[in-house]
Order: structure tokens, then C-alpha cells, then sequence
């Protein structure tokens, strides 16, 4: 037969392949046949890798030789919650330095959970030219010395953003590093950093930088300092405040208005740390611009909370403390139509007895009002199958529902029973529901609902439920676009997990930890499954110096094309092939 | 495929269903510090089972007993709060890479990120907000205000059979037993022995006069006001 000859030459494809952004559409492109492949990593310039080790360095230099951009992750997700224990892994150094070396004209770094060093931090500001977005997200191992030296010499910076990095924060001179003739910066975030920057630098900086339209101060820049930042920069965007709050007096306050005021195109607030409440007024003129506002540290009560938001007609997504309680919750219904995204923070999540009146309530006012409402997270002390049913018909286009009821096992409070069909009836309804988070007394039934139901879940978050092996069976088994699969404290074991292996391979992670699967499983999983990384974490000891019947302490199995990792920490250890322990 | 072991699906309807997945479960827990319901004593069939109960998640008691989250300071470096009387400790939580601490709390749970917490912790270490309305009067930090005014801390050491390491509990944080073993189990739930045969375990204490009882029998405000140490013990078969 003969060979179909394209029409086209390579460079229209590649004009072709240039509008085509999307990883999933990219990565079906690259499989109609091997001259598209090649085409494809050739002209592929942005590159997303969600576990990094799931693939190295040298293999992915190999595939896309003129990449622009390049997002890593490293710690699985539940490293946010202290589950993964220090020098697990996730090290930035070693990719950065084969990109120093293979992508001289790399522009854009984004990496979570990893741990950076300074010397990383040099080697970006000394290797890439063009350098551009530097996105380091709950990242650590880094101190303000790095970036300095990303402020000195990365001369086409556009994009500094250190949300939530634990960053050992020596000095804060660092800014003044950058030098008076570098004018390119349009985003900063530096609201984690603890100490004070040198706030001249700061003014200097953003006034000098036109089009600077993200800017998120630390808590220790003083709210007096903040109408003059405002002033040098009235086309800022998103803004996080610092400190919100100063002695009260009138002219900081009126100074504060009229530079919020001057501000027309802000349109995201966050920060407020230590807000006083007579301030937030301050606020108004711009709150029916908002869409967006972070008030996840704003411990204010719920009457300021009320008047603020009721005056945020346009807002899409809101980020708060539980002070804002179920009347406050029930303004926002009746206030913000365009409400997308709800997340409500437990301002005493340690605390025995509930500190405020926020219940199951709040959060059927806003899915009965809010018919936009897509993405929930609500930590509560209590919740029933009834307001799950509620939520669930009312809103059956939710994409993202993550339900912390605050003590675990907690049973529907009107019945006693288990919240089974509550959460059935969001999987249910919610037919395009991505992300599930579980919470409450939950028998393997609710795993039946899931497996039945959530077909287009990519990622669920499991703790403390099921009854056996069949919850974790029916998930395993039932969720056809499962990605990311996250369980502590449940009483899953090897059966399922050895039963489903093949569906490993298909998914991104698996993480489970204080549950009942047997280091014999791992072994057994590790052995016949040679595409999947078994890693086992036990601080107590090496597993083989107990019985194969013994539970693991923590499992973390995820797909890969690089073999086993060779970075692993004294307290990981890989089950693969050779079946003897691999320690390294 | 090898690697199907040919996992036995009842449906929800299969009247066999709750008996086969409980026996399942209680071997499962049985290797570790589940109370095995196959092995009860008859003679202490009702407390095992609400151990049982606890240990399989389907305990559907009335939730007015305190919550399961127990959040207490390491009791031997007990932190001097002038506020209230050190019953709740605000710390981050951490899990230490040496041996096991003094971990009587849940590590990670609930699921808040560390940057998160420490930020709650700097605001009720310098608290802002006089709360004013009809529900709840709270004038300083979120802390235990119902128990403060009225109890003191009750460290006891907690020993389980076989583990050389013993902990320390507060039990004027817990107001039944159901809470206070569901917390042991937690805490202990590393050190299981790891027998073949399964293994049940009992809660014994020793009370003011130096007898060891097993927990359970005397209401829990008396075994309050007498106990002073407590030891997990393996049953004997």
C-alpha cells in the first residue's frame, strides 16, 4: 500500500500543533503515528509532570528537546498534613540542573512539593536568560539568599511566586537585589515570607514596574505602608495585604479608602492577618469589582464578615473562617449569585466543643442560593444524610467536594446512622464531580455509591471509613478516570489492593497509610507490577525484621518509566523485581 | 491474571454480606490491637463488643461524649499557658522521624496544612475577638472552656503488654471509654504484635489502692476519681 503522503509540510503541522495546548490533546497527538510524534516533541515547548518520579530528567530531556516551561510535583498531597516525613524525597536539584544544561532558553519553572536549594535557586538565575515565571508552591529548603540571587540576575523576571514555600527567611534584603533598571515584574507573592522586606525596595519596586498586576505582600508589611504601594501600582489586580491592621486612626483609615478606591481594577483580596474590623470598610468602594476574596485569616466575627461580603455582588470565590457561621453563610446565598467557589476554614479545628454556630446549614443555604457553586471545601462538627441529599440535588454541577466533618467517624447527627447515602447522593447527582474528599462514620457502602457513581472522579481523599477490603475494592474497581487515590486510617488490606494492581498503572498514586495492607502484598505488588514504584515508609524499622504479615505503616505506589528512585531516605524502602530490599 | 485471588463480591442485598465483611474485618484488626469479637469472654461480651464496636467504625452511640480528637501537648513537657490550665496545648504536629513520641493526638488530622495551623496558633496566642451573643462567651483563646474552670489535668502512664516504651495520657480529656480506647488504639496501633493467631487485648488499670481491675465495669466518673495507671494486656487464651 502505499504510504499516505502528507500534503502538508512539517512546518504546517507544527503551525497546526501550536494551537493545541492542552497535555491530554498534545499527548493524543503525539500518538496518530510516529512522524506526528516527532513533530510533536519537537515543537512541544510546556510540559507538566505530576509525580517526578514518575519519569527522570535524561528521558524527558530526550523527548522534548525545546521545552519553555516545566511544571514538576514532588510529596504526595498528604504531605500537607505531616504524613510524609522529612527528607522523603521530591529534590528539585537534580532536574534543574540537567535543564541548566539541556534548555538554555527555558522560561518557566513551577514546581509543589518539592524541596528546593539555594544552589538551585542560583543555578536557575544563572542558566536560563530569558528566564520568566518562577512558581515555587509549598515548596521548602530554601532561604532568602536564593532568591536573591533570582532578584539580581534574572533580568526578564516576570512571575515570582512563593505561595505557602517554607522559606528560611534570613534577611529581608534580598529585594533590594533587584536592580533599579529592572522593570519587568507583574506578579509577586511573597505572603509567606516572616520577616520584613525592605520596604523602600518594596515601594521602589512596584512603582517602577508598570505592569505589575499580582501582588501578595507578608504579614509583616504594616498596614499604613500599604495605601502608598497602592498608589504606585493603580492597575494591580490581586492584592494580598499585610498586616490589616494599626492603631486606630482616622487619617490611616481615610488614606487606606481612597487608595483602595484608586485601585479600578482590583479584583482579588486576600491576606488581612490580624485584621481589626473597623478597618475593613476600608474596603468598600472596590468590594463590587471583586471576585475573588481570601479572608482565611481574618478572624473577625460574623457581622463585619456580612457587611463586607454582602457588598461583593460579583464575587466568584470566597475563602473564609468559620466565623462567618451559618448566617453569614446564608447572606452570601442570597448575596453572591456568581458564587463558583466556597471554602470555609476552621478557625479552632483543635478545640473540643464548637466555638461557633457554623453547621451542615451554611452550607445548604449556599448550594440552594448559589447556583454556580462548583467547588466546596466546609470543615464542620456536624452533617446529616439530609443536608448531603439537599446539597446534591441542589447542586448537581459540583466538580470538587471536600467534606471535613472535624472528628472522625462522626455519625448523620439526626440519626445516628453512617453518612453513606449522603455522599452516595453527591456522587450521584453530581455526575461531573472530579474530587471527593470523605469525612464522617462511613461503612463500605458509600465505596459501593462511589465505585457505581463516580465515573468522572479523578481524585478522592479517604480517612477513617469503610469496613474492609470491599470499600477499597468497589473504588479500585469502579472509577473509571481514578487518578489520585489518598487513605489513612482505614481497614483496607491486601486483598483489594492485589486484586486491582493492573488499575495502579493506570492512575498517577496511590498513598495509604495506617491501614492493613502486609508488607508480603507489598512485596507481592512491587515484584509482579515492575511499571509501578512500591515504596513502603516505616520509621520504626526496616519491614523485613517483622513478619510478611505485618501492616505497613505507610505505602506509596505510584506509575513510572524510571524505575525505582535511588534517592530514598533510611525509612523508604522499594519492593521491585529483585525481590531482595532495596535500601539506598 | 495471577494476581486475582478471586475476591468474593456479596451485593449490598447478600444476606451474608455484614457477617462475611465483619469476620473479615475482625481479622484483619485482630493482628493488631482489635478486640477480636471471635475470641469475647462471655462473661465480658458487652464492654468487648463497644471496644469492637469502636475498633470496626460502627459505633452509633450518642455523640455527646467528647470528641475522638484529643489534642494535648507532650505531657511531659507540659507548656506553661497562663490562660487556661494546659489542657489543650496549641502546637503544630509533627511527625518526628525518632522513635515514636508523644503523639497522643492524631497526626494530621484534621486535614489543615502546617502554615494554616501555625497562623490559628499565633491568633489564639494573641487573641483579637470578644465574641458578644447569646451562644457562647468566650473572652480569651478557643481553649477548653467548659472543662478549665472545673478540672485539672490527670496524666497517666499508659503501658501496653510487650512494648518496652510506656506513653502518657490526659484522661480529663476524655468522658467515656469508648473515647479514651479509640485514642489508645491510635496510639498504640504501631507496636501490635504481629502473631499469627490474632491477638485481643484488654484495658486494665490500677485504682488508689494499688489493685489492677479491668476498665469498663465502674462508671466513668469513679474510675476517674481512682485511677492512677493504665496497661494494655494481651488476653490470655
Amino acid at each position: 500500500m502505499k504510504k499516505a503522503a502528507y500534503s502538508f509540510p512539517e512546518e504546517v503541522l507544527e503551525h497546526v500543533f501550536s494551537f493545541i495546548v492542552s497535555d491530554k490533546d498534545r499527548s493524543s497527538i503525539s500518538l496518530v503515528c510516529k512522524s506526528w510524534y516527532e513533530i510533536e516533541r519537537w515543537c512541544r515547548r510546556k510540559v507538566f509532570v505530576g509525580n517526578c518520579y514518575a519519569v527522570s530528567p535524561p528521558i524527558l530531556i530526550k523527548r522534548f528537546p525545546e521545552l519553555r516551561s516545566v511544571t514538576l510535583k514532588g510529596k504526595p498531597h498528604f504531605a500537607d498534613f505531616n504524613l510524609v516525613p522529612e527528607g522523603w524525597g521530591g529534590f528539585a536539584c537534580p532536574w534543574i540542573r540537567a535543564m541548566a544544561g539541556a534548555y538554555p532558553w527555558l522560561e518557566e519553572i513551577r514546581l509543589k512539593r518539592m524541596v528546593v536549594s539555594d544552589e538551585s535557586l542560583e543555578i536557575i538565575a544563572k542558566s536560563f536568560r530569558n528566564f520568566k515565571v518562577l512558581v515555587l508552591s509549598s515548596c521548602e529548603g530554601f532561604t532568602t539568599e536564593g532568591l536573591a540571587a533570582i532578584a539580581a540576575n534574572c533580568r526578564n523576571l516576570r512571575e515570582l511566586d512563593l505561595r505557602e514555600s517554607e522559606v528560611e527567611d534570613l534577611s529581608g534584603r534580598w529585594l533590594s537585589d533587584f536592580p533599579d533598571s529592572y522593570t519587568s515584574l507583574e506578579s509577586l507573592n511573597i505572603s509567606c515570607l516572616g520577616n520584613e522586606v525592605n520596604l523602600l525596595a518594596l515601594e521602589r519596586l512596584v512603582s517602577r514596574c508598570p505592569n505589575l498586576k499580582t501582588l501578595r505582600l507578608n504579614r509583616a508589611v504594616p498596614l499604613d505602608r500599604l495605601p502608598n504601594l497602592l498608589r504606585g501600582a493603580p492597575q494591580l489586580a490581586e492584592l494580598g495585604t499585610g498586616a490589616y491592621t494599626s492603631e486606630m486612626r482616622p487619617d490611616v483609615f481615610s488614606n487606606l479608602a481612597e487608595a483602595f478606591a484608586g485601585c479600578k481594577q482590583l479584583k482579588t483580596l486576600s491576606g488581612f492577618w490580624d485584621v481589626l474590623p473597623s478597618y475593613l470598610p476600608a474596603v468598600n468602594p472596590i468590594c463590587s469589582q471583586l471576585i475573588s476574596l481570601n479572608l482565611s485569616y481574618a478572624t473577625v466575627q460574623s457581622p463585619d464578615l456580612i457587611k463586607l461580603v454582602s457588598l461583593c455582588e460579583k464575587l466568584q470565590k470566597l475563602w473564609v473562617l468559620d466565623y462567618i457561621e451559618d448566617d453569614g453563610l446564608e447572606v452570601l446565598a442570597a448575596s453572591c449569585k456568581d458564587l463558583r467557589e466556597l471554602r470555609v476554614f476552621p478557625s479552632d479545628p483543635f478545640g473540643l466543643e464548637p466555638n461557633v454556630a457554623l453547621t451542615e446549614q451554611g452550607l445548604v443555604s449556599v448550594s440552594e442560593g448559589c447556583p454556580k457553586l462548583q467547588s466546596v471545601l466546609y470543615f464542620c462538627r456536624q452533617m446529616s444524610n439530609a443536608a448531603l441529599n439537599t446539597i446534591a440535588r441542589n447542586r448537581p454541577n459540583l466538580t470538587r467536594f471536600r467534606l471535613c466533618i472535624i472528628e472522625p467517624r462522626s455519625p448523620d447527627y439526626l440519626t445516628l446512622q453512617p453518612l453513606d447515602d449522603g455522599f452516595g447522593a453527591i456522587v450521584e447527582h453530581c455526575k461531573d464531580l472530579r474530587r471527593l474528599s470523605l469525612s464522617g462514620l462511613l461503612t463500605d457502602r458509600v465505596f459501593e455509591y462511589i465505585g457505581t457513581y463516580g465515573k468522572k472522579l479523578e481524585m478522592l481523599s479517604v480517612a477513617f471509613a469503610g469496613d474492609s477490603d470491599l470499600g477499597l475494592h468497589h473504588v479500585l474497581s469502579g472509577c473509571d478516570n481514578l487518578r489520585k487515590l489518598e487513605i489513612r486510617d482505614c481497614p483496607f488490606g491486601d486483598k483489594a489492593l492485589l486484586a486491582n494492581a493492573a488499575k495502579l498503572e493506570t492512575m498517577r498514586s496511590l498513598w495509604m497509610s495506617s491501614c492493613s495492607v502486609s508488607f508480603g502484598a507489598c512485596k507481592v505488588l512491587g515484584q509482579k507490577m515492575p511499571r509501578l514504584n512500591v515504596e513502603v515508609m516505616d520509621e520504626s524499622g526496616p519491614p523485613d525484621s517483622r513478619p510478611e504479615s505485618s501492616p505497613v505503616e505507610k505505602l506509596y505506589v505510584y506509575r513510572t518509566v524510571a524505575g525505582p528512585r535511588l534517592d530514598m531516605p533510611g525509612f523508604v524502602w522499594t519492593m521491585d523485581d529483585d525481590s531482595a530490599l532495596r535500601i539506598s | 491474571m495471577e494476581l486475582q485471588l478471586g475476591l468474593d463480591l456479596p451485593t449490598i442485598h447478600d444476606d451474608h454480606h455484614n457477617h462475611h465483611d465483619s469476620i473479615e474485618c475482625c481479622e484483619l484488626w485482630s493482628r493488631g490491637i482489635g478486640f477480636s469479637s471471635s475470641e469475647s469472654n462471655k462473661k465480658h461480651v458487652r464492654k468487648k463488643r463497644s471496644f469492637e464496636d469502636y475498633a470496626f467504625g460502627q459505633c452509633s452511640l450518642n455523640k455527646t461524649t467528647l470528641p475522638l480528637l484529643v489534642w494535648s501537648g507532650h505531657p511531659n513537657e507540659e507548656e506553661e499557658d497562663d490562660s487556661n490550665n494546659g489542657n489543650i496545648h496549641r502546637r503544630n504536629i509533627h511527625l518526628s522521624n525518632k522513635n515514636e513520641g508523644e503523639e497522643n493526638h492524631l497526626v494530621g488530622w484534621p486535614p489543615i496544612k502546617s502554615w494554616r495551623k501555625k497562623e490559628l496558633n499565633h491568633h489564639h496566642q494573641y487573641p483579637t475577638i470578644i465574641r458578644n451573643n447569646n451562644r457562647m462567651m468566650q473572652a480569651t483563646n478557643h481553649e477548653n472552656q467548659n472543662r478549665s474552670e472545673e478540672t485539672n489535668s490527670l496524666y497517666v502512664k499508659v503501658n501496653m503488654e510487650g512494648v518496652t516504651v510506656g506513653r502518657k495520657i490526659d484522661l480529663m480529656l476524655y468522658n467515656s471509654y469508648q473515647t479514651l480506647t479509640h485514642t489508645l488504639i491510635t496510639m498504640f496501633a504501631k507496636y501490635q504484635n504481629f502473631e499469627e493467631d490474632g491477638a485481643s487485648y484488654k484495658l486494665t488499670f490500677q485504682n488508689e489502692q494499688g489493685d489492677w481491675l479491668l476498665a469498663g465495669h465502674v462508671p466513668w466518673q469513679s474510675f476517674i476519681g481512682t485511677v492512677r495507671r493504665l496497661a494494655i494486656l494481651r488476653n490470655e487464651k
